[in-house]
């Protein structure tokens, strides 16, 4: 094993619950206790022992979403004595197909109010503690510090390379998943935890280690934009949660000393579970993969040999999560008489004033189903994209972009998409590909796309 | 399941936003293929491919990590080739929840 000289944080993984954890204490349980616990005591391998561990354990939920709520109600339920949620937002319809934890009467509370409210329905025994915030590098390690294990149920790049980098610095164990569309992931972080800076081949990798940088905004889809099927997210949330159980019965969110010889079981592989869900093949197989993942990376930015991370630099904003997860990309700038708002555009078309055009929608065809501005023709951003790239690489004309009855060379295009970002994006495109012959045709974007028809045209229409 | 691939090549698998780009779940591309080679060798199919998904995504050899050299560096007899009848798998993180 590796020497290291460092100093280690051991300071926070060894709180008084730890250690009675670990030792499993050896109280009798309540008549309550027996009775609720009984069916998962006599699983082999739990036992009292097992459950006692449970029962004196602290686990943090970060995110009382998609993944948070049907995690927490099974680490409620499995009776973890100490469980914390931590969430900034509010109950709000449109969370409810997949977030069982919340109810149409709790909308507009917020969300970890909502949880807690029906956990307590599930278990009365466990403690609740309640942090209605976001996390941020300034209350992360107050609020982590506090716990034996933490469940990643968040939503954005950026808190959970965040929420990693903490538990690395706090030696807490991170059980993680994600879940769009149609696909999910699984991965258990940082377990057994080991010391920042121990790299021999042989301990846990973090989320860095996994993803070392994070994907540009522009492919990142949130579940508002994408959309997400409840069951998709709802499997990772409850994989997480057997995850969680397993640790902590079998004691291994126990912080490793330097010196310990490691049981042969702690050197399991960790494993990266991949959930995908194929809405177009409803008699297909189950399609769930396991990849074995490597160990810590030794170069890596927050575990490897010689990080420069620290509890202090994080606090005062050092790394900034926020600009590492933004990087900045190549915006179109577009002249004024290249835009027209969409109240502009609604009422130059009510008073006859706009030329006969083609108009563009670049949303995806599922947004576009559910309705559209009279007479768009839809053509998915993705799909254009690629179609221009291959324009480009000198496979077809740039004229198969447009619909067919629109061979006019002059034909102004105007392009429309969800938010008025994409569009953008489309005009510049459809001009380097000599769409507007020079400018003959006029191709303009529709400011703020559909979200601003909807707020400044038709309060009717129905945008999601 | 996967449909083997024809003799000759490999299968690749294209998970979450890689399956989104590239409008396919999984294609069979022709071995052996240094796996230095093979960033550069989709982004000859899907031009962008790289900067979009391929940088920050894991790949995976018949369920297993593997470290993407970069493909600037010069041959070398160890290093890792895709082999006929592999199965290759590109995973961009998820985030959402």
């Amino acid at each position: 094993m590796e020497e290291d000289t460092r100093d280690h944080p051991f300071a926070y993984g060894t709180a008084a619950s730890t250690l009675a954890a670990r030792n499993g204490s050896s109280r009798r349980l309540t008549d309550d206790e027996f009775d609720r616990y009984s069916r998962q005591m006599i699983v082999p391998g739990m036992g009292k022992e097992g459950q006692l561990r449970l029962i004196n354990s602290r686990v943090l939920i970060i995110g009382a979403g998609g993944l948070g709520c049907p995690a927490a109600q099974y680490i409620a339920g499995a009776g973890i004595g100490t469980i914390g949620i931590v969430d900034g937002d509010v109950v709000e319809t449109s969370n409810l197909h997949r977030q069982i934890g919340h109810a149409t009467s709790r909308i507009g509370m917020t969300k970890v109010d909502s949880l807690i409210t029906h956990l307590r329905g599930l278990n009365p025994l466990p403690t609740y503690i309640s942090y209605p915030t976001h996390l941020t590098p300034q209350n992360a390690a107050d609020i982590i510090s506090q716990y034996d294990l933490v469940m990643d149920c968040t939503d954005n790049p950026a808190t959970r390379y965040l929420i990693s980098d903490m538990c690395v610095l706090l030696c807490k164990p991170l059980v993680s998943a994600a879940s769009v569309q149609k696909s999910g992931q699984l991965i258990v972080l940082n377990c057994p935890p080991t010391a920042q800076g121990l790299v021999d081949g042989k301990y846990a990798p973090c989320y860095r280690c996994c993803f070392r940088k994070p994907p540009p905004p522009s492919s990142m889809v949130s579940c508002g934009e994408a959309g997400i099927m409840g069951p998709v997210v709802g499997m990772m949330g409850v994989a997480q949660a057997g995850e969680a159980i397993k640790i902590l019965a079998s004691a291994l969110h126990i912080p490793r000393q330097v010196t310990e010889d490691v049981p042969e079981t702690n050197l399991q592989q960790p494993t990266l579970l991949i959930y995908t869900y194929d809405l177009e093949s409803a008699v297909g197989p189950y399609s769930f993969r396991a990849l074995k993942m490597g160990g810590r990376r030794k170069s890596c930015f927050a575990c490897g040999a010689g990080s420069t991370l620290t509890l202090e630099g994080v606090k005062a904003g050092n790394p900034n999560y926020e600009q590492f997860c933004s990087i900045p990309t190549s915006k179109a700038n577009l002249p004024p008489e290249e835009r027209i708002t969409a109240a502009a555009y609604h009422a130059a078309k009510e008073k006859g004033e706009l030329p006969e055009h083609i108009l563009l929608d670049t949303r995806e065809k599922e947004h576009f189903s559910l309705g559209s501005i009279e007479g768009a023709v839809n053509v998915p951003f993705g799909k254009l994209l690629m179609k221009a790239a291959s324009i480009k690489r000198g496979g077809g004309s740039s004229t198969d972009l447009l619909p067919i009855e629109s061979s006019k060379p002059d034909t102004p295009i105007f392009v429309v998409c969800r938010t008025g970002l994409d569009s953008q994006e489309t005009v510049e495109t459809l001009k380097e590909l000599g769409l507007d012959n020079g400018g003959k045709r006029k191709i303009v974007d529709v400011v703020g796309g559909m979200r601003a028809w909807k707020q400044d045209v038709d309060p009717s229409f129905p945008f999601i | 399941m996967t449909p083997k691939p024809p003799k000759g090549h490999f299968n690749i698998l294209y998970f979450a936003s890689a399956g989104s780009y590239t409008s396919k779940n999984v294609e069979a591309l022709p071995a052996p293929l240094p796996l230095r080679k093979l960033f550069s060798t989709l982004e000859e199919r899907y031009q962008g491919i790289r900067a979009s998904v391929l940088d920050h995504s894991l790949v995976t050899i018949n369920l297993a990590y593997a470290d993407v050299p970069d493909d600037k560096a010069p041959e070398d007899k160890d290093e890792i080739v895709i082999q006929e009848g592999d199965e290759v798998a590109i995973i961009p993180p998820v985030s959402s929840g």
